[in-house]
């Protein structure tokens, strides 16, 4: 009944709209600027034009970063794929189930420093599994995994899924245990058997948690940086074999002072992203239409 | 005959259904064990190797998993050459102090967009989504700028508290748990003579507590694990966070794979037992972040 004055809600609203105006609606419009400048963070920015633009195109690195990228986004697939076969086999009452539950979800927790550290100690040419091939007789000498440009991109984005297995498996068995159990008894009715019936009747029913993770998991390939970076180092792997569009951007501005440049580049990942979400909203809506 | 085929052939197969369940029941803690092995090898083989003393091969044909000469110097070592116990206390600071304050921000942000009328709200609402997909990288050098031009706090770990204090995904979750507290609570404190603070804090706050446990367990372990920020911020040991301290261990550590691995033993251990004592909030967290 009462009209509120609108001045109540912007005093509660206040504080969290400074926090996101200073850290980042700013930033954003901060980092358009510099893009366009001349700029080593120490001296003013100098206005350049598309200087950084023009240049950026011209540099090889910057399209394998963009490739390597795209190439990342695979991890989206996988990890949908593997963590809706794990869902399904924890949603079952067994005894101990939640001690496996937490088992997978151990790498979550565990942070991204850490669990690269302790992939390296596999992967390192005196590594678990080097011994591992070698006692099996697979191989006949030590692979240098870390140093081969060809495994570089694998075994990031292998580190990448088996991090975020537990995670997305919670989200799918949150999103099973809603699918009501009589859905599951008409399937068997119609003579599906165990495996069928998670085709007609699960997946359709995860198309909620299937966007989302879609959505979560393929933003967070396009922002990978931690896994490359303890991996393989500061320089990103031999050859840039494992830079990345953020490693490109965190290089170039943090450790060769060309913060313009390194804000084009964020620039191009700011418009894959929104082109990424907006692809990713319409097949949201498109299934929200349909059922 | 007849009679006794029809008494004697159910016997028989609830018998080979036993059998069966037997085995199928063996058959999934199999699979499930096997799925374990893949999640933890990395950890169990920092572990042995945290515990191998210079007699024991970090490598051999067939690698050694269970250390012949266990030993502690390993962890000695490396607490002796690195403030470990002040990346800790970094740690829980930063994120105690976050989820704290970031709480309040976002409960306080999340009440008038899930409860009162005013012109423009679903829009600013809409807006602030859209800021939650910028990822933070992307606009890490401008934020660079402002801590070491503007708010001076470069090298210190106020630098991680500032930026975290209001984020999009909590004000989301909170608006969501706002808008299911139904209204006639609030009108209650109203004719009551409570103002809208004290219904905030007295009414709307108690009744989500849920919601609080889950955004803080969320928050706490985002800012816990945090990394890229950081690592731009932190230059001096004394003042590194685990994380950033982690991975100068390992460049410190690099021929010594004992103290790495000791070192990443010590910081994943109590993180874990975080995890186990409040694993339940963390499960219903995950579900309820995708229902809203």
């Amino acid at each position: 009944m009462t009209k509120k004055i609108p001045i109540t809600p912007f005093l509660f609203l206040s504080p969290a709209l400074l926090v996101i105006a200073i850290f980042v609606v700013y930033p954003i419009f901060a980092v358009i600027y510099f893009s366009f400048t001349d700029y080593n963070i120490t001296n003013p920015p100098v206005w350049v034009g598309l200087t950084n633009y023009i240049q950026l195109f011209k540099e090889p690195v910057f399209w394998q970063a963009l490739a390597h990228s795209f190439i990342y986004l695979l991890v989206t697939p996988a990890l949908v794929f593997l963590c809706i076969f794990l869902a399904i086999i924890v949603n079952r009452k067994l005894p101990g189930i939640n001690a496996y539950r937490a088992l997978y979800y151990i790498p979550v927790i565990s942070g991204s420093i850490a669990v690269g550290i302790s992939w390296r100690m596999i992967f390192d040419t005196n590594g678990l599994l080097n011994g591992v091939l070698l006692s099996m007789g697979v191989i006949n000498e030590a692979i240098q995994w870390l140093a081969e440009p060809v495994y570089t991109l694998p075994i990031a984005m292998m580190v990448t899924t088996w991090m975020g297995l537990g995670y997305y498996m919670m989200i799918f068995l949150a999103g099973l245990q809603n699918i009501p159990e009589e859905l599951y008894d008409a399937a068997k009715i119609d003579g599906c058997n165990a495996w069928q019936k998670h085709i007609t009747v699960s997946l359709p029913g995860l198309r909620p948690q299937i966007t989302m993770v879609a959505v979560v998991s393929s933003l967070a390939a396009l922002q990978v940086f931690n896994e490359v970076y303890i991996l393989f180092g500061p320089l990103g792997g031999i050859l840039d074999s494992g830079v990345t569009m953020v490693f490109y951007l965190w290089r170039l501005a943090f450790r060769m002072q060309h913060a313009g440049m390194a804000s084009a580049v964020a620039m191009v990942l700011l418009v894959i992203t929104l082109a990424f979400s907006v692809l990713n909203i319409r097949i949201l809506e498109r299934g929200t239409e349909t059922s | 005959m007849e009679l006794n085929k029809v008494a004697y052939k159910p016997k028989l197969e609830t018998r080979q259904h036993k059998q069966k369940v037997v085995v199928q029941i063996f058959a999934w803690y199999v699979l499930l064990s096997l799925i374990a092995l893949v999640t933890i090898v990395p950890f169990v083989w920092v572990l042995s190797t945290s515990l191998k003393g210079p007699s024991d091969p970090i490598v051999s044909v067939p690698p050694q998993l269970i250390p012949h000469d266990p030993t502690l110097t390993n962890f000695i070592r490396v607490w002796g050459q690195l403030p470990i116990a002040n990346f800790f206390i970094n740690s829980v600071i930063v994120a105690t102090t976050t989820v704290v304050l970031n709480l309040l921000v976002t409960s306080m942000a999340a009440y008038p967009l899930a409860k009162m009328q005013f012109r423009g709200r679903d829009a600013l609402f809409y807006l602030l989504l859209a800021t939650f997909i910028i990822p933070p990288q992307l606009t890490s050098i401008p934020s660079f700028v402002l801590a070491v031009k503007v708010f001076k706090y470069y090298d210190q770990i106020t630098a991680l508290i500032f930026p975290s204090l209001a984020t999009v995904f909590n004000i989301f979750l909170l608006r969501q748990a706002f808008k299911a507290v139904p209204n006639d609570l609030i009108e209650a404190g109203k004719i009551d003579g409570a103002g809208e603070l004290r219904i905030w804090w007295d009414i709307l706050l108690p009744v989500v507590r849920p919601t609080l446990a889950t955004a803080a367990i969320i928050t706490f372990v985002q800012q816990w694990n945090d990394f890229f920020w950081p690592s731009l911020m932190l230059h001096t040991r004394q003042h590194m966070t685990l994380q950033v301290g982690l991975a100068a261990l390992q460049g410190m550590f690099a021929s010594d794979m004992r103290g790495t691995a000791a070192g990443v033993t010590m910081t994943v251990i109590p993180i874990l037992i975080f995890f186990v004592v409040l694993q339940k909030y963390f499960v219903r967290g995950l579900g309820g972040a995708v229902k809203g």
